[in-house]
């Protein structure tokens, strides 16, 4: 372990009626690096996920991170010890849609976070959502639409305001941008990567995207049925990959051209 | 899903088209601006007004009493309302023409005409019978009547002479009344015990859903009936009155809890719910910020539609005399006056009470199916 690490997972479980979704996985995540998690639909990427943030609970395992005021084990908290730690951590949903409740205005989304952790004054939390409007890149006067108002990518944004507003150090992002189109996805991408150097964040990443993951991860794990099958740095791992479940997944990385052997992302082509 | 996403240009298609109005424009008005195109429940909602105004003010609005008869006038027919006389002036101030009796010589049965010749006119906040508003406040002015000796029957009398337009208003409150008390009734029972069995699911939610099955599978009247005839015979009217609403309410909640389970279950997988769990809004906040809001309109929707039930309950068994006895006056009790075949025939009139409880039930469920509408576009019969 290093001394810089801010989470650690070990032997996490979860089964649904008895069927595994999550079986026995184990990883660390380093502050300030983006870990990409990667496979095939239903390979339990969101369960995981939502394990470690406990939004749902596993069966076993221990899940330990490194708090501000020390490590603590997620795994055993109580909702009510969960609360203060979730200005810590956040979660970036993958349906810009859904994630957003349509009865509020962007204003109240993004001052919900600091009213529930009782953060500053009416003055202080309108001027901290601004400041948070600029740097997702959206207008202030988005503060009193309701999101319907919104496209797609414009959604996202404020996803990532609401989960960056409380300043958190772990961020997760579950398919944060698969519901994009593609230079919608480069746009956030983008922002995700300029937020990370601007408030030291560090991403767990979810995609089946490959060339998305190549492109901002710095280390991988490859999911199959519940279990982690291979890990290691993104080029690496996509340029010798070990598993043939992996050099599966590799293939199906789509190429405008089909003899074109797979290059990098090359940030021109989608618009960066 | 259906309350995440309003159908693209739900707002166009509303009538605002301005692009800034469309983006601040709230999603309770959003759904204001679409109830607003249906005519009928509309115009169902302003009938219903109107006739819970004229309940709630029924003493002011009745010329007379519940018990007060007029000796000159048994099972006399509805008055009309005249502006011109038999010669053909015109009057300015309204009136009615006192009663002909005659006796038919076929039948011997009373049977009246209009006295062209004795007219009444019709005084408006004058004084007349003397009253106390709400049981509260003694006063004498009505919103009309006719001057003391004269009298006025726009809905005809009954066989003891007492006036049924007074007695259909004051009938009025009460049914009407029982509806709006019972579907409140039904609103908390519905929301406490669907939303536990929705929220906490496992074993709460087993024994609720069993309960609710249970309960639909039982006949609803026969078991009104068998409670009804249940409640002591000495009790209060006011007592048998909360006794009635009770016994309605209990088989009422059953659809409700329904949605509101079935509305918390999928709400619970919502990501803007779990978002809000994940910001750390804890449970009572979640429910209140996010979950409820988002179907409070499905509920009024729902609750509108269930008032009827529960008017034509209190008709039924006031009808069939196991719900509200005389002295008190509903609609369902001056129905239970007018049960013999030959009244109708006779006296018509004596119907006027079932017209409303019909007009009524019948509003109640346009008013509901817009607010339904209204609420869920995805809905069939819903927005094109
Ligand atoms: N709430 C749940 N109840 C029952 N089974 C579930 C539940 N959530 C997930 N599963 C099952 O667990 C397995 C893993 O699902 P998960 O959503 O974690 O996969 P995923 O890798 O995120 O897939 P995708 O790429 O489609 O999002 C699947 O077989 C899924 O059917
Ligand atoms: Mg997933």
């Amino acid at each position: 372990m290093h001394d810089d690490t801010l989470l650690t997972v070990t032997g996490l479980s979860k089964h649904f009626d008895g069927v595994p979704a999550v079986e026995d996985v184990s990883f660390d995540v380093r502050r300030s690096e983006t870990l990409g998690i990667v496979g095939e639909s239903g390979s339990g990427k969101t369960t995981l996920a939502r394990c470690i943030l406990r939004a749902i609970d596993p069966d076993a395992g221990v899940v330990r991170f490194r708090s501000a005021d020390g490590w603590v084990e997620l795994q055993d908290l109580s909702p009510k010890e969960l609360i203060p730690l979730r200005r810590e951590m956040q979660m970036i949903f993958q349906d810009p849609f859904a994630s957003l409740n349509p009865r509020m205005t962007v204003r109240e989304i993004l001052e919900e976070p600091l009213v529930v952790h009782r953060v500053g004054n009416r003055e202080e939390r309108l001027a901290a959502v601004l400041d948070m409007l600029d740097h997702v890149q959206l207008e202030h006067d988005s503060l009193t639409r309701y999101p319907h108002a919104f496209s797609g990518g414009q959604r996202q944004r404020i996803g990532i305001a609401r989960a960056l507003i409380l300043r958190p150090n772990l961020v997760v992002c579950d398919e944060s941008v698969s519901a994009l189109d593609v230079s919608v996805q480069a746009q956030i991408i983008n922002l995700l990567e300029d937020l990370q150097r601007d408030l030291g964040l560090t991403y767990l990443f979810v995609a089946h995207d490959l060339s998305v993951v190549q492109h901002i991860c710095d280390r991988v794990l490859v999911m199959h049925r519940g279990r982690v099958v291979e890990s290691g740095v993104v080029d690496d791992l996509f340029a010798n990959p070990r598993e043939d479940y992996t050099r599966l997944l590799l293939s199906a990385i789509p190429s405008p051209d089909p003899d074109v052997p797979l290059r990098p992302l090359d940030r021109r082509s989608v618009g960066l | 899903m259906s309350e995440v996403a309003l159908p693209s240009g739900a707002g166009v298609a509303a009538g605002v088209t301005d692009r800034e109005t469309a983006a601040a424009i709230s999603p309770r008005r959003l759904m204001w601006l679409r109830f607003r195109r249906h005519r009928l429940a509309l115009a169902s909602g302003a009938f219903l007004l109107v006739l819970y105004v004229l309940a709630a003010f029924c003493e002011f609005v009745a010329p007379y009493g519940t018990t007060t008869r007029n000796d000159d006038a048994i099972n006399a027919p509805p008055m009309g309302v005249h502006f011109f006389d038999a010669e053909g002036r015109f009057h300015l101030r309204p009136f009615v023409y006192a009663y002909r009796m005659e006796v038919n010589p076929d039948t011997w049965m009373r049977e009246y005409a209009e006295d062209t010749g004795t007219r009444h006119p019709i005084r408006f906040f004058a004084r007349g019978e003397p009253y106390e508003m709400w049981n509260l406040f003694p006063m004498d002015r009505h919103l009309f009547t006719t001057d003391a000796g004269t009298y006025i029957h726009l809905f005809g009398t009954d066989p003891l002479g007492r006036d049924m337009f007074s007695r259909v208003l004051y009938g009025g409150r009460i049914s009407l009344s029982i509806g709006i008390v019972g579907v409140v009734l039904t609103i908390v029972l519905g929301i406490l015990l669907g939303g536990i069995a929705g929220y906490l699911g496992g074993l709460a939610d087993r024994v609720v859903n069993k309960a609710i099955e249970v309960l639909q599978c039982l006949p609803s009247l026969p078991l009104w009936m068998a409670l009804s005839a249940a409640l002591p015979v000495h009790w209060s009217p006011l007592l048998v009155y909360f006794g009635i609403t009770i016994i309605l309410s209990l088989f009422g909640w059953t659809a409700l809890a329904r949605q509101v389970r079935g509305r918390f279950l999928a709400l619970r997988e919502e990501e803007f719910v779990m978002a809000a769990r994940l910001i750390g809004a804890d449970t009572p906040r979640v429910i209140r910020k996010h979950m409820l809001p988002s179907f409070s309109s499905h509920i009024i929707a729902t609750a509108t539609l269930a008032v009827p039930a529960m008017i034509l309950g209190e008709t039924a068994l006031s009808f069939l005399g196991i719900g509200l006895r005389p002295p008190v006056v509903s609609w369902g009790v001056l129905m239970f006056q007018a049960q013999n075949p030959l009244v109708i025939e006779l006296t018509p009139w004596q119907m006027f009470p079932g017209l409303f409880v019909v007009l009524t039930v019948m509003a109640f469920n346009l008013l509901g199916d817009g607010l339904r509408d209204a609420a869920d576009p995805y809905s069939t019969g819903g927005m094109k």
